[in-house]
C-alpha cells in the first residue's frame, strides 16, 4: 500500500510532535547500559611516618551512582565538609574497607535500602518488588558461624564478613574476592532501583585479583534505572 | 590340610627367620630380580610377614634392586614412581595416598613411626634410603593396627637385616645444584643371624633459584647427615634387636620484604632408638616387646641482615617414648592371633606449644588384636580391631575385616574395610597463640578453657559465643573406608592389579570464632566440622617379556581420584554457587564445574621400564609420570577451583638412569651410574617450586 504524499508528510509531522512532547506517557524507551566504576577508594590504609603496621581512618568514601561520581572521598578530613556530605542526599552508596552502607535508615537520611540476590549482575533484568533493607534494620546478618550456632552482626543492609555479603576472604592467602553470582540490588538516596556488582577490591583493578597490591580500591558495575521503575532493561527518562 | 596353607603359616608365625635364611644379594646377583618379583616379602599389611600376592589389603613393595638401579638416594624420589602417589609440596615433600594430604600417610621405620612434622608434612627428603632392603606401601587406613595418622596409607621402610661374613660398600653421587650423595656402610655377621650394619650418609645441596627477580633462592642450600646402626643377637628362644639412626641438617636461605633483605637459618636434629627382644616362649607362642624412642628438634631464625635483628624465631623440640608387648599366637595351621598392648609418652618443647616453661606432656595407650583365619587354600580372613586412649582427645576405636579370595591360581580378589583415623594436629591441641599485630588469639582444644579464662580475667572479652567448658573432648579426625580389587596373573609374564578405594572422612579439625575480644578481632578454637570423601581406582599393569638374556619389565599405572569437600557439594547442590570469568561473565556451578580439593588430579598415569642385560652388566631405568590439572586457589570468591587460572596445568614428567656394573672379584663390584630426572626440563617457576627443571646426576658405588 503506498499512501499519497501529502498523507505521507501529515504523519511524518505528528509523529515528530508526538516525540517532543514532554507531557506524552508512553514516551520511547531507550536501553540503558551499565558503567563502571573504577579504583574507588574506601580508606585505603597507610603506614603511619612513625613506623608501625598500616593504619586506616575510618572514613567513609560517599558515591554518588546517579551522578557517577564521589561526592565525599575517605581522604577528605575537614570535619565540616563531611559532616555536610554525610548528612545530604547526594550519595547513594559509602564504602570503608569491606563495609558497604547506602543511604537510608542509620546511614543517611535518604530512601536508600539494599539486598543481595544469588543472581548473575546480568540476569537481574528488573529490580525484585520487596525486600529491601535499610542499613540498621537487616537483623537477619550472621556476623559469624559459630559452634553454638550463627551470631548476629552489624544489622547492615549487606551484611558484612567474608561470605555473608558480597565477598570472601581467603585467609591463608589473605585475598578478598567477590562473590560470583551475587548482585546488590537497591534503592538510591532518592529511591530510584539500581544494581551493583562489585568487582575487584585491588588497586589497578588487577585481574586476577592480587593481594599484594594495596587493597581498599573498588571496581564496581552499576545500573541505575531513572524512571522510577523496576525494569533493568529499557527507560523512559531522558 | 593342604601343606601349602601349613608352609603358609609356619612363614607367618616364623617368618623373622627368613631374613637369615634369604640368600644373599651379593651371592646370586643374577636372580634377585627374579626372586624379588617372584615372591616378596611384606610385613607392613599385617604386622606379620606374608608374601605380597597373599596379603588381602592393596600392598606395594619397591626393592633396594628397583631402587638402586633408579639411583634413588631420598624416599621421596621412590614414592615418586610408585603408581597412584603424588608428591605434595607444602613445608617439605610429602607424599598423596588416595587423595589425602601427606598428614594422613604414616611414615615407620621398621615398623616404627617416624615423627617430626611441619605444617603436616614428614618431609620425605629427609629419609635416606640407603641401608633399606625395601619399602612397603599399605594404601587404605591401617588404624586397626597402627594408630594413628594410618588413615590413607602406611609406608614403612625395612632396613636390611646383617648378612653373614663381612661386607661394605661406599657410594658417590653428584649432580645438578650442588647436589652430592656420600655414603658408606659396613657390616658384619655370624651364622645363625647375629651381625650389624652400620651407614654413613651425607647429602647435600646447593638450592637452586626459580625466580632471578626476586631476592633469595627458592629452596635453601643445606647439608644433611644420616647415621644408622642396624644389630641383632640370637641366643636359645631369643632374638634382640637394636635399631638407631641419628640425622642432623643445616640450611641457609635469605628473603627480602620490602627491599629489606633477612637471611633465614635452620636446623633440625632428629634421632630414634629401637631395642626390641622376640622370644619363642613355646611352639605356638611368641612375644615381642619393643621399646621405642625418638626426638626431633628444630631451630628456625629470621636475622635482618643490616644488623642481625630478629625477625622471626622459632624453636621446635618433640619427644616421643613407647613401649609396647606383642603376643602371636599359633593356634593351628588355620588360625593365627596377634594381641599387642602399649603405652606411649610425648612431650613437645619449644616456643610455639611450651607457655612459660609449661611443655605439654601427653599420655597415651593402645592394645589392639588381630585375627587371621585360613579356613582353606581359596579363602582368607584377618579381623583387626585397635583401642587407642589419649589423654588430649576422645578415644578411638578402629575395626578392620580383610578378606583375601583366590577363585583359581591366577586371580586373586581383595576386600577391606575399615576405620582409620589422624590424632588432632600438635596446634590443634596445645596452641595459644595471640597475634600481637593484628590482635586475634588461637587456643588449642585442651588451651581453650584456661585461654578463655585469663582473657576474661584481664577484661580482653566483650563477647563469649559459647561456654568453653561445656565443650565435648575434641575427636581424632576420622574415616571408613572400602577398597576392593585384585590382581590376574597370566603365567609370570604379565600381571593386573587393580583397586577401587572410597573413603568417607569425618570430623575434620577446622578453626571457629568462640568469642569477640574488645578490640573487636576474635577468639578461635579448633572443632570437628568437615566431611570430605575421596573415591577412585588404582591399577598396574606389569608385563615382562622374555627376551633372551636381557632382562625387560615394563610397567604402567593409572590412577583416577575424586576428592571432594562434603560442604561444597552441599553448596552447590543448592544452585547459590557461581564462577566467573576474567571477563566478567558469570555462570552457576554444578558439581562437574568442582575441581575437587586443591592439589588433587583427577587422573595421573606412570610409565617404567627397566632393562638388565647381564652379560654386559648393563642396567637401565626409565621412569615417567603424568597427572592431569590440578587446582591451587580461587579467584572468584567461590572457594573452589572452577576457572583455568585457579588450575595447575597438567605436566609430565620423565626420568632416566643407566647403570654398569663391573665384577672385580668374586664378590666385589663397582657399578658406575649417570641419569636425568625431569628430561624434558619442565617447569612451573610460581605454581610448583619443587619442579626446578632437568638435572643430570652421576654417581660411582663400589660393594664387597
Amino acid at each position: 500500500m503506498r499512501f499519497p504524499y501529502t498523507v505521507r508528510l501529515v504523519l511524518l509531522i505528528s509523529l515528530f510532535v508526538a516525540a517532543c512532547d514532554s507531557s506524552d506517557p508512553d514516551p520511547d524507551p531507550v536501553p540503558i547500559t551499565a558503567v563502571t566504576a573504577t579504583d574507588i577508594p574506601a580508606d585505603p590504609t597507610l603506614i603511619p611516618p612513625s613506623g608501625g603496621p598500616p593504619v586506616s581512618t575510618g572514613r567513609f568514601t560517599l558515591y554518588s551512582l546517579r551522578e557517577e561520581r564521589i561526592v565525599l572521598a575517605s581522604s577528605e578530613v575537614d570535619a565540616t565538609v563531611r559532616q555536610q556530605d554525610s548528612v545530604s542526599t547526594a550519595w547513594d552508596i559509602g564504602l570503608r574497607g569491606t563495609t558497604l552502607i547506602f543511604n537510608g535508615g542509620t546511614s543517611g537520611p535518604g530512601e536508600g535500602a539494599a539486598q543481595i540476590l544469588a543472581q548473575p549482575f546480568a540476569d537481574v533484568l528488573e529490580a525484585t518488588e520487596a525486600g529491601y533493607f535499610a542499613d540498621g534494620d537487616n537483623t537477619a546478618c550472621p556476623a559469624l558461624e559459630t559452634p553454638a550456632g550463627p551470631v548476629p552482626g552489624t544489622p547492615y543492609a549487606v551484611c558484612s564478613g567474608s561470605d555473608n555479603g558480597w565477598y570472601n576472604y581467603n585467609a591463608p592467602i589473605n585475598l578478598i574476592s567477590p562473590l560470583a553470582g551475587r548482585t546488590i540490588v537497591l534503592k538510591t538516596a532518592d529511591g530510584l532501583y539500581a544494581k551493583l556488582r562489585i568487582l575487584n577490591y585491588y588497586q589497578g583493578n588487577p585481574n586476577p585479583p592480587d593481594p599484594a597490591l594495596p587493597g581498599r580500591y573498588f571496581t564496581f558495575e552499576y545500573l541505575v534505572q531513572p524512571d522510577g521503575s523496576r525494569t533493568f532493561e529499557t527507560t523512559t527518562a531522558e | 590340610m593342604s601343606s601349602r596353607v601349613l608352609a603358609l603359616a609356619i612363614l607367618l608365625f616364623w617368618g623373622l627367620d627368613a631374613h637369615a635364611q634369604a640368600p644373599r644379594k651379593e651371592v646370586a646377583p643374577r636372580d634377585s630380580m627374579r626372586e624379588l618379583v617372584m615372591a616378596p616379602i611384606v610385613v607392613s599389611a599385617t604386622r606379620s610377614e606374608k608374601t605380597l600376592q597373599d596379603v588381602a589389603v592393596p600392598t606395594t613393595v619397591v626393592s633396594a634392586e628397583t631402587m638402586r638401579r633408579q639411583g634413588a638416594v631420598r624416599l621421596g624420589e621412590v614414592l615418586a614412581s610408585v603408581p597412584g602417589l603424588a608428591l605434595f609440596d607444602d613445608h617439605g615433600t610429602g607424599i598423596q595416598v588416595q587423595g589425602f594430604a601427606p598428614d594422613y600417610t604414616l611414615i615407620l621405620i621398621d615398623g616404627e613411626p617416624v615423627i617430626g612434622r611441619t605444617a603436616g608434612t614428614l618431609d620425605l627428603d629427609r629419609i635416606s634410603i640407603q641401608g633399606i632392603e625395601r619399602v612397603e606401601l599399605v594404601r587404605g587406613p591401617s588404624s586397626s593396627l597402627y594408630g594413628s595418622e594410618a588413615l590413607a596409607g602406611v609406608v614403612n621402610l625395612i632396613t636390611s637385616p646383617p648378612a653373614e661374613g663381612v661386607e661394605g660398600g661406599i657410594g658417590l653421587r653428584a649432580g645438578s645444584h650442588g647436589t652430592t650423595d656420600m655414603t658408606a656402610e659396613a657390616g658384619a655377621g655370624g651364622p645363625g643371624g647375629s651381625g650389624f650394619r652400620v651407614m654413613l650418609n651425607r647429602y647435600s645441596s646447593a638450592g637452586y633459584d626459580l625466580t632471578p627477580a626476586t631476592y633469595g633462592p627458592t629452596t635453601p642450600s643445606f647439608a644433611d647427615y644420616t647415621t644408622d646402626l642396624r644389630a641383632r643377637t640370637t641366643w636359645g628362644r631369643s632374638t634382640l634387636r637394636l635399631g638407631g639412626r641419628l640425622a642432623f641438617q643445616d640450611q641457609e636461605s635469605a628473603f627480602a620484604l620490602q627491599d629489606t633483605r633477612y637471611d633465614d637459618t635452620g636446623s633440625r636434629l632428629d634421632w630414634s632408638l629401637h631395642p626390641e627382644l622376640e622370644t619363642r616362649l613355646n611352639p605356638r607362642l611368641r612375644l615381642t616387646t619393643t621399646l621405642y624412642g625418638a626426638g626431633y628438634r628444630t631451630k628456625t631464625r629470621q636475622l635482618r641482615q643490616s644488623d642481625d635483628a630478629i625477625y622471626y624465631s622459632d624453636d621446635f623440640d618433640q619427644r616421643y617414648q613407647k613401649a609396647e608387648a606383642q603376643l602371636d599366637a599359633f593356634w593351628n595351621t588355620r588360625h593365627l592371633t596377634m594381641i599387642s598392648a602399649g603405652g606411649a609418652l610425648e612431650t613437645l618443647g619449644g616456643n610455639r606449644y611450651a607457655l612459660d616453661g609449661d611443655q605439654p606432656e601427653t599420655r597415651h595407650v593402645f592394645g589392639f588384636v588381630q585375627h587371621e583365619w585360613l579356613p582353606g587354600r581359596r579363602l582368607e580372613a584377618s579381623a583387626s580391631v585397635r583401642f587407642d586412649a589419649h589423654s588430649d582427645y576422645a578415644s578411638r576405636l578402629s575395626p578392620k575385616l580383610a578378606i583375601l579370595f583366590r577363585p583359581t591360581e591366577a586371580v586373586r580378589l581383595r576386600m577391606s574395610a575399615g576405620s582409620g583415623f589422624k590424632a588432632p594436629a600438635f596446634r590443634q591441641l596445645y596452641l595459644a597463640f595471640s597475634n600481637a599485630a593484628a590482635g586475634y588469639s588461637v587456643f588449642g582444644a585442651s588451651r581453650l578453657e584456661e585461654g578463655i579464662a585469663r582473657l576474661e580475667a584481664e577484661g580482653q572479652i566483650a563477647q563469649l559465643f559459647l561456654d568453653p567448658s561445656t565443650l565435648d573432648a575434641i575427636r581424632a579426625e576420622r574415616s571408613m573406608a572400602l577398597n576392593m580389587g585384585g590382581s590376574i596373573t597370566l603365567s609370570d609374564a604379565f600381571e593386573l592389579t587393580f583397586n577401587g578405594f572410597y573413603n568417607d572422612v569425618h570430623d575434620l579439625i577446622e578453626t571457629q570464632p568462640v568469642a569477640q575480644k574488645t578490640n573487636g578481632q576474635f577468639v578461635y578454637g579448633y572443632f570437628n566440622i568437615s566431611r570430605l570423601y575421596t573415591r577412585g581406582i588404582e591399577s598396574e599393569a606389569v608385563f615382562r617379556p622374555h627376551a633372551g638374556r636381557a632382562r625387560v619389565e615394563l610397567a604402567a599405572g593409572y590412577q583416577f581420584l575424586q576428592a571432594r569437600d562434603r560442604a561444597v557439594l552441599d553448596r552447590l547442590s543448592t544452585g547459590d554457587v557461581f564462577g566467573r570469568d576474567p571477563d566478567g561473565r558469570e555462570y552457576a556451578l554444578a558439581v562437574r564445574d568442582y575441581g575437587g580439593l586443591f592439589g588433587r588430579s583427577p587422573h595421573s598415569a606412570t610409565l617404567r621400564a627397566a632393562v638388565d642385560y647381564a652379560p654386559l652388566g648393563l642396567g637401565l631405568s626409565l621412569r615417567g609420570r603424568w597427572r592431569s590439572r590440578y587446582g591451587y586457589r580461587d579467584l572468584d570468591g567461590n572457594q573452589i577451583a572452577n576457572r583455568d587460572d585457579e588450575f595447575v596445568p597438567a605436566y609430565p614428567l620423565f626420568d632416566a638412569t643407566a647403570t654398569k656394573t663391573i665384577p672385580l672379584g668374586p664378590r666385589t663390584r663397582l657399578a658406575i651410574q649417570a641419569g636425568v630426572e625431569n628430561a624434558f626440563d619442565i617447569t612451573r617457576p610460581t605454581l610448583v617450586p619443587s619442579l626446578p627443571g632437568r638435572r643430570l646426576f652421576a654417581g660411582i658405588r663400589a660393594d664387597f
